[in-house]
């Protein structure tokens, strides 16, 4: 008897895996364990049996139906999820996307980092008055600065801006101290065009004010914002500087990333690129934006988004950035 | 600048113990950055005094000699040489056989067949000089055989530091600034330097200043019996590698002393010196500078005149009728201050950057004038020990400068330095410096020397970045701002722009192109379009700011019909409008003209999403009364958020569109960003959805000869308390698709409920003359 049950079940097993349609594994269903199967045959004969055998072989009858109606609902299930290709998958097209200037990303990036530093972002005018540009910042009359060649000067009396630091004067009329801000914006030059030189291009400024600031406060900012930015191990370092608007004033160079710091034409061969100007906020200044410099310091920083961005993603030629040129800006990625 | 090693030990006392190729890293940390660091003298070896012994010209050369050349050994060598001022007696550089120059080995070989045995040398062909016309001619007193370095200093390090990281430091434009920055950082002892005391027992020149304001002080000396002799070969070298050109012992003296001290000096020849003014010019006179230019002069220019003629241009360049003479005996010796600005816009204008201008626009020192004079005077008589002083040390100097205090509390020192320092240590640094402290119990009483106070030391913070210069940013410990975490007042604006940015690049594919603030002329004149707006002030093109933001991006449109038919753009940017800035987002969608219709959808559908999606609020678009002629008058929307007018939907005119690319169309879209920005968004609320299923029933409406506007006036006035919402699905040719979502918060509709809706509505559409397809 067992070897018979088990015949039917290795029999039933061999039959379903040759059938290949949904059609075929009915028959076989019907043929194997429908009412007038042989298994069915053997279960209503089980009634005839004595009663000893009827307790040695009635579970087993009854559990090898049930497998087997298992195995038939098994196999119809695999046939029911083998999916019927009837479409070219190995079509792909390619992706259409869109795109953000490469100095919005880079300006997102840094005010991200900024934030997390407790920085708020503001913006200003770029059509500005000489005030805000020149003099609450310390810039005097006779600075070559105020030179017709370098500033765009305006027939109503205002100028575009050369700077984003008017907007250090701007926040400190509008928060008061203490104070921590970053201004990303364009700025402008009166600057010939080549590869290296734009008249339009964009600047971050920050600016931090409280009691107590100190150069060690700028020091650390500094430092960590360009490893911040390049996530990678940037060097740096800081030498005296001069800017009216900052006293002590410090430049940052950065390790050239294009030579690894050996020297190449991008860096003129000193291996350092001049990325930021900075320094402690100049008292004269606290005092043009309404605050006590005998009560509070401050430092402030800007520097080159434009000329960040080209040393992020290795742009050589300037001139593209503001050229609208699809073909060159579609390569930039939303993040 | 270039600095000369050699020159900068003379000044410093030990300077042996100072690591020569190595402090300019941390000079560039503590003072200025230094831009390159050059060996000299190494081009070259076994480089000997000679002297010419016999000299016969070649058999085979029109030029050549065949000399006998004594170099220290015992026989004389055999050398040919086609330089033309080869003689007998001669002591000239020769190079041995074996010796190299510029890495080339020097053989005995025939030179048209006569052996030649090394090589003498020119100055060019040892670096020192730009001199090729010749050997180089020693002095007789040099000892033949020794090597030549022994005499000359020309194992140097020459130094270039960025003048532009010294436009603040006056002090540091010439050798013995530096040497004295050298000092404070190695904490040396700076040797003064070595003059010629005036009696001032003779009678003073005639030396008259006009305006003192740009002639601070002018020192004069007369000098008498001095011949004008060759400049000492060790002067030569030295002007020579700093960047200089030998010319004469009187004119080298007074450049030295400029690449010494900073201090620019003019000698004249004294015969043609009658009385010296100092005084403006007047409009479009003219004067020939020692360049042999002719150079219009106006009235803002400050001259040196002789008598009545013009002299010089003050700080800038001299003239040729006072040029120092091979055959000058006595010369006036000039050395004064003028003031910056007026030096730095006279040399601007003229077009004329001068080494002497350079530093005059940095605010020198006045009193720097009368020790240049003593200096060069010391200098002069070391080669004309017959000279004689001819006049007073006459000096016009009426508001001299004098030093300045500075009183620096200790409490401010330590809030910058975020440390405490010892009075040590501050003194030290700034007693280096040439500054000198009296220390109190809370503060320093500090004198800045004059050569500081001229220009970059007035306030106390001055001092602070002095001492941390010198103290070393390196000893800092960088430390975090400490944490605050009070709520900032805060402005929105960067995040709202980075927001619909994302969202235009990232849902609608569109590209971020940045632009300029001012029309290009160009891309105006070939759409025929006129701006009167605000100008830049100097510029012929180029010149009128944008007044609207999708007009000025057209080149940048035109440029990318280049490439393709149909792309989508888009920037937030400042326009001045009304003289007043104003910020800007606009879209500009293009495509073939034929396509013009989807663009236009997409348009209204950006509008609408990102009202919706950033502020949820609804944008109604209404007819345009068209401000601007270049867009067309029909198609033309005012986008309206509460009733508030917030921007425009446009489509460049025909005309304008086919300038640009033929047969394209080009939608634009510009909205106020500032009133944007001030949008509050609008509470979102739930709502309660009701338990009943809801049903849709899609009717296609057919149009003719009107827009889906009337068929909403229709619909508008269906009501029906069963109507959740109604929408336009979708429209082909002439049929509109409206689908109605219908449900009661009662009960679950059946059929007769719809039965009775579809009957109203289809005879209210009909009542109203329109057709619907049942």
């Amino acid at each position: 008897m067992e070897e018979k049950l088990n015949s039917l079940k290795e029999e039933l097993k061999e039959k379903l895996s040759e059938a290949k349609k949904e059609a075929d594994i009915l028959n076989i269903k019907s043929e194997y364990v429908g009412k007038k199967s042989e298994i069915a045959n053997i279960l209503s004969s089980l009634k005839d049996m004595s009663i000893e055998d009827k307790k040695k072989y009635g579970s087993l009858i009854n559990n090898t139906k049930k497998e087997m109606e298992n195995l038939v609902a098994l196999r119809l299930e695999e046939l029911e999820n083998k999916s019927n290709i009837t479409f070219d998958d190995s079509i792909h097209f390619e992706v259409e996307n869109g795109s953000l200037h490469p100095v919005t990303i880079i300006a997102h990036e840094i005010t991200d980092i900024l934030k997390r530093m407790g920085f708020t972002v503001v913006s200003g005018p770029e059509m500005e008055s000489e005030y805000y540009n020149f003099e609450a910042l310390n810039v005097p009359k006779d600075h070559p600065a105020r030179d017709m060649q370098d500033t765009y000067f305006l027939d109503n009396g205002m100028l575009l801006r050369t700077q984003t630091s008017d907007n250090q004067i701007h926040a400190m009329e509008n928060f008061k101290a203490p104070l921590r801000i970053c201004s990303p914006g364009r700025v402008f030059r009166n600057e010939d065009l080549d590869a290296n030189h734009e008249n339009t291009f964009f600047q971050i400024e920050g600016m931090v004010i409280d009691k107590g600031v100190t150069i060690e406060n700028l020091l650390y900012v500094m430092q960590n914002l360009l490893k911040e930015i390049f996530h990678e191990d940037v060097k740096v370092r800081l030498r005296p500087g001069f800017f009216p608007f900052t006293e002590p004033s410090y430049e940052m160079d950065m390790s050239c990333l294009i030579c690894g710091g050996k020297g190449c034409p991008t860096c003129k061969n000193s291996g350092w690129i001049e990325m930021v100007g900075s320094g402690m906020v100049h008292p004269s200044v606290l005092r043009a934006g309404g605050i006590n410099p005998d009560e509070y310091t401050g430092f402030a920083f800007g520097f080159g988004l434009t000329r960040l961005a080209m040393m992020k993603y290795k742009i050589n030629d300037i001139r593209v950035l503001n050229s609208g040129d699809i073909r060159y800006l579609s390569e930039f990625n939303i993040e | 600048m270039l600095i000369s090693c050699n020159k900068l030990k003379t000044y410093i006392k030990n300077s042996e113990d100072i690591d020569w190729e190595n402090i300019w890293n941390t000079f560039t940390l503590r003072t200025a950055e230094v831009e390159n660091v050059i060996k000299k003298g190494n081009t070259f070896d076994n480089v000997v005094v000679a002297e010419i012994k016999e000299c016969i010209p070649h058999p085979n050369s029109d030029h050549m000699h065949v000399l006998k050349v004594n170099y220290g050994e015992e026989e004389d060598i055999q050398v040919v040489c086609g330089a033309p001022n080869v003689r007998v007696g001669l002591k000239t550089a020769y190079i041995k056989v074996g010796g190299h120059i510029d890495n080339i080995e020097i053989k005995s070989r025939p030179l048209r067949g006569i052996l030649s045995n090394g090589m003498c040398c020119s100055g060019k062909e040892l670096g020192i000089s730009d001199n090729h016309d010749g050997i180089i001619e020693l002095p007789n007193n040099y000892i033949v055989g020794k090597d030549i370095k022994e005499y000359l200093p020309i194992d140097d390090i020459i130094v270039e530091i960025d003048n532009k990281s010294l436009t603040n430091r006056p002090d540091l434009w010439g050798h013995y600034g530096i040497a004295r920055e050298i000092c404070a950082i190695t904490n040396h002892e700076l040797l003064p330097l070595e003059i010629k005391e005036i009696p001032n027992n003779l009678e003073d020149l005639d030396i008259k200043i006009k305006d003192e304001n740009l002639c601070m002080r002018y020192s004069g000396l007369k000098i008498e019996n001095i011949k004008n002799n060759e400049t000492p070969l060790d002067m030569q070298i030295f002007l020579y590698y700093v960047g200089m050109r030998s010319i004469s012992l009187i004119v080298d003296l007074t450049n030295y002393l400029m690449m010494e001290l900073g201090q620019p000096m003019h000698a004249f020849d004294a015969r043609v010196v009658k009385n010296i003014e100092v005084g403006l010019a007047n409009d479009n006179d003219t004067y020939t500078t020692l360049d042999g230019v002719t150079r219009n002069l106006t009235s803002e220019m400050l001259m040196i005149k002789n008598g009545d003629k013009y002299f010089g241009i003050a700080g800038v360049m001299g003239g040729l009728d006072s040029e120092i003479l091979p055959d000058t005996t006595s010369i006036f010796l000039e050395s004064a201050c003028f003031n910056a600005a007026s030096i730095r816009r006279c040399a601007t204008s003229l077009g004329l950057r001068t080494e002497a201008s350079a530093r005059y626009e940095k605010s020198l020192d006045p009193n720097m004038t009368d020790i240049a004079i003593k200096r060069l005077a010391y200098l002069l008589e070391k080669e004309n020990p017959d000279m004689k002083i001819a006049s007073n040390l006459t000096d016009i100097y009426k508001k001299p400068l004098k030093e300045s205090q500075i009183i620096l509390d200790k409490k401010t020192l330590s809030i910058y330095m975020g440390k405490n320092l010892e009075d040590e240590v501050v003194t030290n640094i700034l007693e280096k410096l040439g500054f000198k402290v009296a220390v109190k119990k809370d503060y320093y009483d500090i004198t800045v020397p004059t050569f500081r106070a001229t220009k970059d030391i007035k306030i106390k913070e001055d001092i602070i970045e002095e001492i941390a210069r010198i103290y070393g940013l390196e000893n800092f410990t960088p430390k975090p701002l400490q944490l605050d975490l009070t709520i900032k007042e805060h402005e929105t604006i960067y995040n709202e722009e980075y927001k619909v940015k994302r969202l235009l690049a990232t849902k609608y594919n569109m590209h971020e192109v940045n632009s300029y603030i001012w029309y290009d002329t160009e891309t105006l004149k070939k759409l025929n379009i006129t701006k009167e707006n605000v100008k830049l002030l100097g510029k012929e093109a180029n010149n009128i700011l944008r007044d609207d933001l999708s007009l000025s991006l057209m080149n940048i449109v035109s440029e990318n019909f280049k490439n393709m038919d149909k792309f989508k753009i888009f920037e937030i940017a400042t326009i001045i409008k009304n003289n007043e800035n104003k910020r800007v987002l606009s879209i500009i969608l293009t495509d073939t003209e034929q396509h013009l219709a989807n663009i236009y959808y997409e348009a209204k559908d950006i509008i609408s999403y990102l009202f919706k999606v950033l502020k949820n609020k609804k944008a109604i678009l209404t007819d345009n009364i068209n401000e601007y002629t270049y867009y067309d008058e029909n198609l033309g929307k005012l986008i309206y958020i509460d009733d508030i007018k917030i921007g425009t939907l446009n489509v460049l005119n025909k005309n304008c569109t086919n300038k640009l690319s033929k047969k394209k169309a080009i939608v634009t879209i510009d909205i106020d960003f500032d009133l944007y920005c001030k949008l509050n968004k609008e509470k979102m609320l739930a709502k309660e959805i009701s338990k009943y299923p809801e049903v849709v029933l899609d009717y296609t409406i057919i149009l003719e000869n009107k827009k889906y506007k009337d068929l909403e006036e229709v619909l508008k006035t269906f009501l029906s308390k069963l109507i959740k919402n109604y929408q336009l699905l979708e429209v082909y040719e002439n049929k509109y698709t409206v689908r109605y979502t219908l449900g009661s918060d009662y009960k679950t509709l059946e059929q007769k409920d719809l039965q009775t809706f579809q009957e109203r509505f289809i005879k209210h559409l009909k009542e109203n003359d329109l057709k619907i397809i049942e």
